[in-house]
């Protein structure tokens, strides 16, 4: 370990282990116990947490903590413990055997964007290097990949904000679009309030009145699926009322003039039947954009985590050129990521399709590039492999992998169509669990193997603005627990893997670098030291030759071209389709899923810690659709669509869309009911939007069935795995 | 060879079509043949674009390039003279002759001269004042007059010509505006929407006139039906328009009020189709888009299959797998007037329709809300002078939900009864959340002392910020520490 950071005396300088805004702050230790303090100079947050991250602490010491792998016994069918050896030897022998079998994709890996870079690019280089599959996804793809898609499409970059959080203080105007950050990322609606303090607007697209919509100049509600169409109305109206900056998109973009004719159909009263947001409140916001001489605009997954997400962003992107805005002072187009380390965890190659500093694994001279940085010939590597749903989808079936790696995920909760994602799981003939605790899906594994988390860790986070912050360890793990660098490194030598994998944070941060040199995403000239140094550093940030300044990294983009070929913005015709599944009769309502407060991603973390309050699911929904169906607030209700059934208690609010019904995904059951179609580009299952039905529970039930944390154990076959 | 479809007309049908066929990749030569002088453009946003509200140049839905990028032959300024059904071919006014295989009829409608003396001059042209108001050449034109006009009266008070008043008064104009029904918006409002919507453009300064028709334009005016003369600039015609028939009556094609056509679009003539504004479909003709862009979906499919090569029999299976031949039944209509300050949607036929009427008229605030519903289904509705959960009703009405018996009358309630009226944080009792960011209760505010032991005990505000108003004001107002105040 590297000597601590200038500070506190007794402190560490980390990042808080949730959301994509890796607020800073600071672990104290005194005595056994390690307690959060602020730091209060780090710009993003400036000292601020909300709940998740002042308890941030509470899985220390937890009695859930894994301390022991786990291997699950051929004769009883249960798990039990067992040596590291044993349990990396029957991962390692188990994984040869069905790759000698049935050949190298028969194993597979699935990653998460909560994983550090290091852990990130460490997971591809296994799966690359050490197994040679192909076959490698996360759970990134869940969370902004359409977003990736459409940024990478028209802007050739693919980097949540295009600068510094703190720069919405400075703009006029924010549109949030499906975002709800006053409860998934609080400290940042501090920089909206003191936005709205100097006289900036805020706006808010929600179904449902949030939180974050309380704190707004102006809330559309638009239907579940339908903010693509809102964009086209407004570009219309934008484009009518000679708002358009002409100058700007005809020398810094192509494309408009399609995307200008193909918006002349989307007027008002046609959004307002398509979207449900009346056309008074579309030209309202079209005044304010047109009016605003600098405005961001802001996706966020409720916008893109559709099969049409893409293009989503693509038509707000549009807007957002239309209006000139990417590339000024304090404006532009931005996602606001989800997870951790949903930025950098997709830039060093969990993706299928990609190796490190985002570059494309098709691409011959990315292979050769990046295979020399890890000593193996180019040829050697793995095509692309299958995306994150498709690849659950086809586990244990003919042709499909027959062993799956997941770390940092927990797909039993998290996954579209779980039911159909559990059994494909219990089809494999190994899953192997990298996790903190037993997790929904580490139960169904065979093998478990215990890492250390957070504190216990140093590597980098890439937050949403694009910078590289550095999570520093505080504290040791727990004995018996395992670094998880150490892991993949022990287990890539178990496998037989011809090249040595690195176990310090430092010298892998260097190496995926060195591998990153020359992509979109360069992290080449970014060190841990100067990450400490400086609050963190935005990429792109190359390596310059020995003796000249180092780049300071990249806080602003777009100021001068765009990172396409020709440096101007592509403009893409987009046209409305809607959800893939319409309310009908028997299913007549929009079901729309997301995310509360005290709780972050699938629960396995936030749901153990005792200071949280785990209210388990609820059904939230409007008091004319409780009237309708006869529920008062708080009484058992059941939510069914094609794919499954929830029961849980109804939370009448009169904030949410009378059409439309609401349910937090911390929880085993909400993925149950939602719908696998997937964007034909970022391959993004349609979380957010199906038909739903909503009832009375039959029957008073004391013990809801869905809010237990533990999945029921799988049957297991007698040719299991064995003992 | 690849079949041959000419479009006539170049309306919002025709260019739907287009798009649609080209999106089904039929493989077809597509002819598309519009009279006007312009690429297809959006006719809904004429009334915009006199308004000032919306750009000429933003009206165009596609430009030339983009019907040459993909192959399709659009001849802006041309003009069908006749169809010869036995070749095959229509007739062109510059006597070009061109072959089908299919002819899809999309001649939209034609606006009609009331009966009113004096609108043409001896010479046989159009008064100068008078204008009609449905090609961007008549918008343009009425536009350019209205410059330099002060006084116009619209002869019509139906959707368009409330639209065409409300545009020329917010240019300026002193408008009148002339309805030979007792009421307006009379084909889909009843009477106390009327005389709602009369008062409103009224109080907008537009005068209003019903129950009178005009009878003669003279030097001095437009002379009404009771003698009154309106002292005009302008008279705009917007009472009456009908399907644009003539083509195909003189082709011997069925022709009621619209050309006839079955629910696969088809005429009396298996090769010849229509949509829009010229088709009839049962005793029904329209004159909105919604229902013209389905109608071109439908018969995009229809002829994506028949090209296919399933020949012309109706309702047969789709050759292409997984595909069934879609058939047009009709639309739900939302008539939306798109006009600055009055709120009017109508959903359906609220006058004609059958179901119980659920209805709220405040004349004090000016709204007049009728909801119509059949065994729980809205059915049709008016919404007058108040708009509120507009883009909740249409989804009813277009999906067709059940509702609950209650619900119609809760639908025409406020909206959000406890909105605006945020309780003081003061009264908040001891147990309820001021922060939700670290889960802080009013009362374990109440128990500090400062906001600095507030942040640094309990760390309420020191998350998203949100709350620390609600706390300075449970601070101010505890007991004690005001009393300590006073004491000192």
């Amino acid at each position: 370990m590297s000597t601590p950071p200038a500070g506190p005396a007794t402190g560490t300088r980390t990042h808080c282990p949730y959301c994509s805004l890796q607020c800073g702050m600071t672990l104290e230790r005194s005595g056994r116990t390690l307690q959060v303090q602020p730091w209060a100079d780090f710009p993003v947050n400036e000292g601020a947490l909300c709940r998740k991250g002042w308890t941030a602490t509470g899985l220390r010491g937890h009695r859930e903590r894994l301390t022991s792998p786990l291997v699950r016994d051929g004769a009883t069918g249960e798990l039990r413990t067992a040596s590291w050896d044993e349990a990396l030897d029957l991962v390692a022998t188990r994984m040869r055997a069905l790759q000698a079998e049935s050949g190298p994709d028969a194993v597979a890996v699935f990653g998460g964007g909560g994983l550090t870079n290091e852990k990130a690019y460490q997971l591809g280089k296994l799966a690359r290097v050490a197994l040679g599959t192909s076959q490698i996804d996360y759970n990134g793809r869940w969370c902004m990949s359409s977003a990736a898609s459409a940024a990478n499409q028209s802007l050739g970059l693919d980097r949540g904000l295009p600068f510094p959080l703190a720069d919405l203080e400075r703009t006029d105007l924010v549109v949030l679009v499906g975002s709800n950050l006053a409860e998934t990322m609080p400290p940042a609606a501090r920089h909206l309030d003191r936005l709205r303090e100097r006289g900036g607007r805020v706006v808010v697209l929600d179904p449902r009145r949030t939180a974050t919509a309380e704190r707004a100049d102006l809330v559309l509600q638009p239907l579940p699926g339908t903010d693509l169409a809102v964009a086209l109305g407004l570009l219309h109206l934008l484009d009518g009322a000679g708002a358009v900056d002409e100058e700007y998109v005809a020398t810094r973009t192509t494309g408009f003039e399609d995307v200008r004719r193909s918006v002349a159909g989307w007027w008002p009263e046609r959004v307002e039947r398509v979207s449900g947001v009346a056309a008074e409140d579309l030209r309202e916001l079209a005044g304010l954009l047109a009016d605003a001489e600098r405005a961001v605009v802001l996706t966020a997954r409720g916008a893109e985590q559709h099969a049409q997400g893409t293009d989503t962003v693509l038509a707000w992107i549009n807007v957002a050129l239309a209006l000139g805005l990417p590339g000024r002072d304090a404006s532009g187009w931005g996602c606001l990521t989800g997870q951790g380390n949903g930025q950098g965890g997709r830039e060093h190659g969990q993706k299928a399709d990609q190796l490190p500093g985002y570059r494309m694994i098709d691409d011959p001279a990315a292979r050769a590039h990046v295979a020399g940085v890890w000593g193996v010939a180019p040829e050697t590597l793995p095509g692309p492999g299958r995306s994150a749903y498709e690849l659950l989808e086809v586990l244990g079936t003919e042709g499909g992998p027959r062993a799956l790696l997941v770390t940092g995920s927990n797909p039993v909760v998290s996954a579209p169509n779980a039911d159909h994602v559990t059994e494909r799981l219990d089809a494999l003939d190994l899953l192997v669990v990298v996790d903190l605790v037993l997790s929904e899906t580490a139960a169904r594994a065979d093998v478990v193997l215990p890492v250390a988390q957070w504190a216990e860790e140093t590597g980098t986070m890439t937050n949403l603005e694009g910078r590289v912050v550095l999570r520093q360890r505080a504290v040791a793990p727990p004995a018996g627990v395992r670094d998880e660098l150490e892991l993949l490194a022990d287990l890539a030598a178990r496998l037989g893997s011809p090249v040595p994998f690195g176990t310090d944070a430092a010298e892998v941060f260097a190496e995926l670098g060195r591998a990153s040199a020359g992509g979109r995403a360069d992290y080449s000239g970014i060190t841990h030291e100067r990450v400490r140094a400086e609050q963190g550093v935005f990429w792109p940030c190359p390596a310059v030759p020995e003796g000249r300044a180092p780049h300071p990294g990249t806080p602003r983009l777009f100021a001068e071209r765009f990172a396409t070929p020709d440096g101007r913005a592509r403009c893409r015709v987009v046209e409305h389709r809607g959800p893939v599944e319409q309310p009908d009769a028997a299913f007549p309502l929009h079901l729309t899923t997301g995310r509360v407060l005290a709780q972050y991603q699938s629960g396995a973390q936030t749901r153990r810690i005792r200071d949280l309050p785990d209210t388990g699911p609820f059904v939230e929904l409007h008091p004319l659709l409780a009237a309708r169906i006869g529920a008062a607030d708080g009484e058992p209700v059941v939510v069914t669509t094609r794919r499954g059934s929830l029961r849980a208690p109804a939370r009448v609010v009169d904030s949410i869309r009378p059409d439309t019904v609401f349910v937090p995904f911390h929880w085993v059951g909400a993925n149950r009911l939602t719908h696998d179609a997937l964007d034909p580009s970022s391959r993004m299952p349609e979380f957010k939007a199906c038909a739903a039905a909503v009832g009375l529970a039959a029957s008073p039930d004391p013990t809801p069935d869905v809010s237990s944390t533990q999945a029921p154990v799988r049957e297991r076959a007698a040719a299991g795995v064995p003992a | 060879m690849s079949a041959r479809v000419v479009v006539v007309g170049s309306g919002m049908a025709a260019t739907r079509l287009v798009e649609e066929l080209l999106a089904r990749d039929t493989g077809a030569r597509i002819t598309v043949l519009g009279d006007e002088p312009h690429a297809p453009y959006n006719r809904i946003l004429l009334s915009a674009l006199l308004e000032g509200t919306h750009r000429a140049d933003a009206l165009t839905l596609r430009g030339l390039e983009w019907y040459a990028d993909r192959g399709v032959d659009l001849r802006t300024g041309a003009r069908v003279l006749e169809v010869d059904r036995d070749a095959r071919e229509v007739g062109l006014v510059d006597g070009t002759r061109l072959g089908y295989d299919r002819l899809v009829l999309a001649t939209g409608s034609i606006p009609t001269l009331p009966p009113v003396r004096g609108l043409v001059g001896m010479d046989g042209r159009l008064d100068e004042r008078v204008h009609a108001f449905r090609s961007l050449d008549d918008a343009l034109r009425l536009s350019r007059a209205a410059a330099s006009a002060r006084r116009a009266v619209v002869v019509g008070g139906g959707l368009l010509g409330l639209q065409v008043a409300r545009a020329l008064g917010v240019r300026g104009l002193d408008v009148e505006v002339v309805e030979g029904g007792d009421h307006l918006l009379r084909s889909q409002v009843g009477a106390p929407a009327g005389a709602i919507l009369a008062r409103d453009l009224r109080r907008l300064g537009t005068a209003v006139y019903t129950g009178t028709r005009a009878v003669r334009l003279t030097p001095a005016g437009l002379v009404l039906d009771h003698g009154y003369t309106l002292g005009t600039d302008l008279v705009v015609l917007t009472a009456g328009g009908r399907p644009s028939v003539a083509l195909a009556r003189s082709a011997g094609l069925a022709v009621r009020r619209g050309v006839v056509v079955d629910a696969r679009l088809r005429t009396s003539d298996p090769r010849v189709h229509a949509i829009g504004d010229c088709a009839q479909r049962g005793d029904r003709t329209t004159g909105f888009v919604a229902p013209a862009w389905e109608q071109a979906g439908v018969l995009a499919e229809v002829l994506a299959h028949e090209l296919a090569g399933a020949g012309g029999a109706a309702g047969g299976a789709d050759p292409r797998p997984g595909r069934t031949l879609p058939a047009y039944e009709g639309s739900r209509t939302v008539a939306r007037l798109r006009a600055t300050d009055l709120d009017v949607a109508v959903l359906g036929e609220p006058e004609t329709a059958e179901g119980e009427v659920v209805e709220l008229t405040n004349p004090v605030a000016g709204s007049h809300r009728r909801l119509v519903v059949r065994d729980g289904v809205l059915v049709a509705a008016t919404l007058v002078g108040d708009l509120s959960r507009i883009g909740l009703l249409t989804q009813y009405y277009d999906r067709g939900t059940v509702l609950s018996p209650g619900e119609p009358g809760a639908l025409l309630r406020g909206e959000r009864p406890g909105a605006g009226a945020t309780p003081s944080a003061a009264s908040l009792p001891d147990d309820a959340e001021v922060c939700a960011c670290a889960g802080v209760s009013a009362g374990r505010v109440r128990a500090c002392g400062s906001l600095e032991q507030v942040r640094d005990t309990t760390r309420a505000t020191a998350g998203c910020g949100g709350c620390a108003p609600a706390v300075r004001q449970l601070l101010a107002t505890r007991p004690s520490t005001t009393l300590e105040g006073t004491r000192a």
